[in-house]
C-alpha cells in the first residue's frame, strides 16, 4: 500500500545523458520538515515518555516494558493481539483470493460491479460497518429474526459480544484490501501459463497449484501484511462488537488512555505496537518485491 | 485481455460457462452480499420509529434524523470534521505534491529516505500517531486545539496525496517536461501548463483519500477530544457507548451521504475513471 519504488525501473531507461528535472529536492522540504517535527518527533517523544513517567521514575526506566512482556496478563494481551491478527489475516486470505482469481479471470463486465462493491465500504465510516453487525447480530437482530422466522433456531444466538463477532467485523473491514492487493498482482500474471500448464497435462487444481499460486505470492504477502498491520491497530472493532471478550493491545491503549490514565504505560504500550508494525515493514521490505500494490 | 491468443477450446468452454466459474460466481455474489448487508442494514434500521433496534422493522418514519438535526453535537462534530477534512487534505496537496514532485524522478539515497518519511505516517497505527502527537502538542503549547487537531489530520494526509502524487508522476515519462523547457518554458511554466495538468488525477485521487480517511480518522481524533474539537466520529461513538438508538444510523447514513456526495462533485468535474486508474 505504502511501498513505493524509487529507482530501479529508471536504471533501465536508456537515456541517462541528460535528464529534465522539473524539481530539485528543495522542493520536499515544506513536507519533510513538517513530518521530522510533527511525525518523527512525537514518536521520540513517545520513546522517552515511556521510560519517564509514572512508575518508570521510581522503579526504573524499563519497569513498563517488564511489566508488558513478562506480567502474565499483559504477555496474554500480546499473545491474544497477535492470535487475532494471525487469525484475521488467514480468514481474509482464503475468503479473499478466490474473490481476486474470480475478478481477473472470470469477471469480465460484473468487474466493475465487484470494485465498486469492495469500494463502497470506504465511503463509509468504520462506525456504521460496526454498528450494521451489532444490528445483524443482536438479540432481535436480523441474524435471530430470520433463523428462527426459518425455524432454524429456537432461541435467539448470542453472537454479539462474542469473539466471532470481532472477526466478522474485522473481515469485513480489512478484507477489501486482501482483494485489492491480489488482484492487482494477479492481473500481471500471464494466463498463457496457466493454458500452457493444462495442455501439458496438469489438472486444473495443479495448474492453479504450481503456476499461478506461486506467481501471485508477491500480492499475497504484501495483503497480509496489510492486514495483519491494520489488525495490530484495530481498537473499534473490539471494543463495540467484543464485549470485553477479546483485549487488544490497541484497545488497552485506548482503555489506558480513557480510564486508568497511566500515560507512561501506554506509550510503552504504544512503542511495542509500533515495533510490532516496523517489523511487519521491514519483512513487506524484504520479501515484496515487485513494490506497491493499487488501492 | 489476451483475447486473442487464448486457445479456441479455451474461448468455447468458457462461453458453455463450466461448473467451476459458475461456482465461484454464486461464491463472488455472497461475498458481495457480506460487504454490503452491513451497510445496508444500518440504511433500513436509520427509517425505523421504533426506539430501539429490532426487526421486523413494524413502522417507518423520519424521526431519528430530526432527532440528529436537534442534537447539537452532532451537528457540531460535523462541521468540525468537514472543515478538518477539506483543510487537512488542502495542506496535504500544499506540502505532498512538491515533495512528490521531488523525489520521484531522483534515485540518489537520499530521494529515496525522503520518499520513505513522505510515505511512513500510513504505516503507523493511528492509535499510536494520535497519543504520541496529543503529548507532544501539549508539550509545545499547542493543547487541545482545533490546530493541533489539524496538524494531527494533516500528517495522515500527507502519505494518501504523496502516494498518488508519485505514482502517476512515475508513470509519465520526463519527455513533455523536456519539451516544454527546450522550447523555453520557465520552471513555473513548465509546472502550470504541463506537469500539474498531466498529475491532477493523481492530486484529486490522493486529496479525495485524504478526506475520506480523515472523515472517518477516530483513533487519531478520539484523543483531542473537547466541546470544540471534538470530530463526528468521537462524538458518535461516545452516543454509542450509551445509547443504543437508532440515530446513530441515521447520522451514519448522513455521512455516507456526503462521502458520495464529494464523489459525485468529483466525478463531474473531473471523471471517475481517471481518478480510479489513478488511485
Amino acid at each position: 500500500m505504502n511501498r513505493e519504488r524509487v529507482g530501479p525501473e529508471a536504471a533501465a531507461t536508456p537515456r541517462k545523458s541528460w535528464r529534465y528535472r522539473l524539481a530539485n529536492m528543495s522542493w520536499a522540504i515544506p513536507a519533510l520538515v513538517f513530518l521530522l517535527v510533527f511525525f518523527v518527533a512525537p514518536l521520540i517523544g513517545n520513546i522517552v515518555r515511556s521510560t519517564t513517567e509514572g512508575a518508570a521514575v521510581t522503579s526504573g526506566a524499563s519497569i513498563y516494558y517488564q511489566k508488558l512482556l513478562f506480567d502474565s496478563y499483559y504477555s496474554g494481551v500480546l499473545l491474544q493481539t497477535f492470535k487475532v491478527s494471525l487469525i484475521t489475516t488467514i480468514a481474509c486470505l482464503v475468503i479473499g483470493y478466490p474473490i481476486s482469481y474470480f475478478m481477473v479471470r472470470y469477471a469480465g463486465r460484473w468487474n466493475t460491479l465487484i470494485v465498486f462493491c469492495l469500494i463502497a465500504p470506504l465511503l463509509t465510516s468504520i462506525i456504521m460497518r460496526t454498528f450494521g453487525w451489532n444490528v445483524i447480530f443482536a438479540r432481535r437482530g436480523l441474524m435471530n429474526v430470520w433463523l428462527m422466522g426459518a425455524g432454524l433456531i429456537s432461541r435467539p444466538l448470542d453472537t454479539l459480544n462474542q469473539p466471532i463477532a470481532v472477526y466478522v467485523g474485522l473481515v469485513h473491514v480489512l478484507v477489501p484490501f486482501m482483494v485489492l492487493s491480489i488482484t492487482s498482482v494477479l492481473q500481471g500474471i500471464d494466463i498463457g501459463l496457466e493454458e500452457s500448464a493444462r495442455v501439458l497435462g496438469a489438472s486444473r487444481l495443479r495448474a492453479f497449484l504450481s503456476v499461478t499460486l506461486p506467481l501471485s505470492v508477491d500480492g499475497i504477502a504484501t495483503g497480509c501484511i496489510l492486514v495483519f498491520v491494520l489488525t495490530n491497530g484495530s481498537f473499534l472493532t473490539m471494543l463495540l462488537l467484543g464485549g470485553g471478550k477479546v483485549t487488544t493491545l490497541a484497545l488497552l491503549i485506548y482503555q489506558q488512555f480513557s480510564v486508568t490514565q497511566d500515560i507512561g504505560f501506554a506509550a510503552a504500550m504504544g512503542n511495542v505496537l509500533l515495533v510490532f508494525a516496523l517489523l511487519c515493514l521491514a519483512l513487506q521490505a524484504r520479501f515484496v518485491r515487485r513494490g506497491g500494490i493499487k488501492t | 485481455m489476451k483475447n486473442d491468443a487464448m486457445p479456441a477450446a479455451l474461448v468455447k468452454r468458457r462461453a458453455k460457462r463450466d461448473p467451476a466459474a459458475l461456482g465461484l460466481g454464486i461464491y463472488v455474489v455472497l461475498f458481495m452480499t457480506f460487504l454490503l448487508l452491513p451497510i445496508i442494514a444500518v440504511v433500513v434500521v436509520s427509517f425505523s420509529a421504533s426506539t430501539f433496534i429490532s426487526f421486523p422493522i413494524q413502522e417507518f418514519s423520519l424521526r431519528w434524523y430530526e432527532r440528529i438535526f436537534e442534537y447539537k453535537p452532532f451537528m457540531n462534530s460535523l462541521l468540525v470534521s468537514l472543515q478538518i477534512a477539506v483543510a487537512s487534505a488542502f495542506f496535504g496537496v500544499l506540502m505532498g505534491v512538491p515533495a512528490a514532485l521531488a523525489v520521484a524522478r531522483s534515485h540518489s539515497a537520499w530521494a529515496a529516505a525522503v520518499a520513505n518519511v513522505l510515505l511512513a505516517p500510513i504505516s503507523i497505527p493511528a492509535i499510536v500517531l494520535g497519543f504520541s502527537l496529543l503529548y507532544f502538542l501539549s508539550a509545545l503549547a499547542f493543547g487541545i486545539s482545533f490546530l493541533s487537531l489539524l496538524i494531527t489530520h494533516t500528517v495522515v494526509a500527507i502519505p494518501y496525496i504523496g502516494r498518488t502524487a508519485l505514482a502517476v508522476y512515475r508513470a509519465f515519462p520526463p519527455d513533455h517536461e523536456e519539451a516544454a523547457a527546450i522550447l523555453g518554458a520557465s520552471r513555473w511554466q513548465t509546472l502550470r501548463h504541463v506537469t500539474l495538468p498531466m498529475i491532477r488525477p493523481g492530486i484529486f485521487a490522493g486529496a479525495l483519500f485524504a478526506f475520506l480517511i480523515s472523515l472517518d480518522n477516530l483513533p487519531v481524533s478520539f484523543f483531542f477530544g473537547t466541546a470544540n474539537t471534538n470530530t463526528l466520529p468521537v462524538v458518535m461513538l461516545s452516543y454509542m457507548q450509551n445509547q443504543f438508538d437508532p440515530s446513530i444510523a441515521a447520522m451514519s447514513a448522513v455521512q455516507m451521504l456526503i462521502a458520495v456526495a464529494m464523489l459525485l462533485v468529483v466525478d463531474a468535474v473531473y471523471g471517475i475513471e481517471r481518478i480510479m486508474t489513478a488511485v
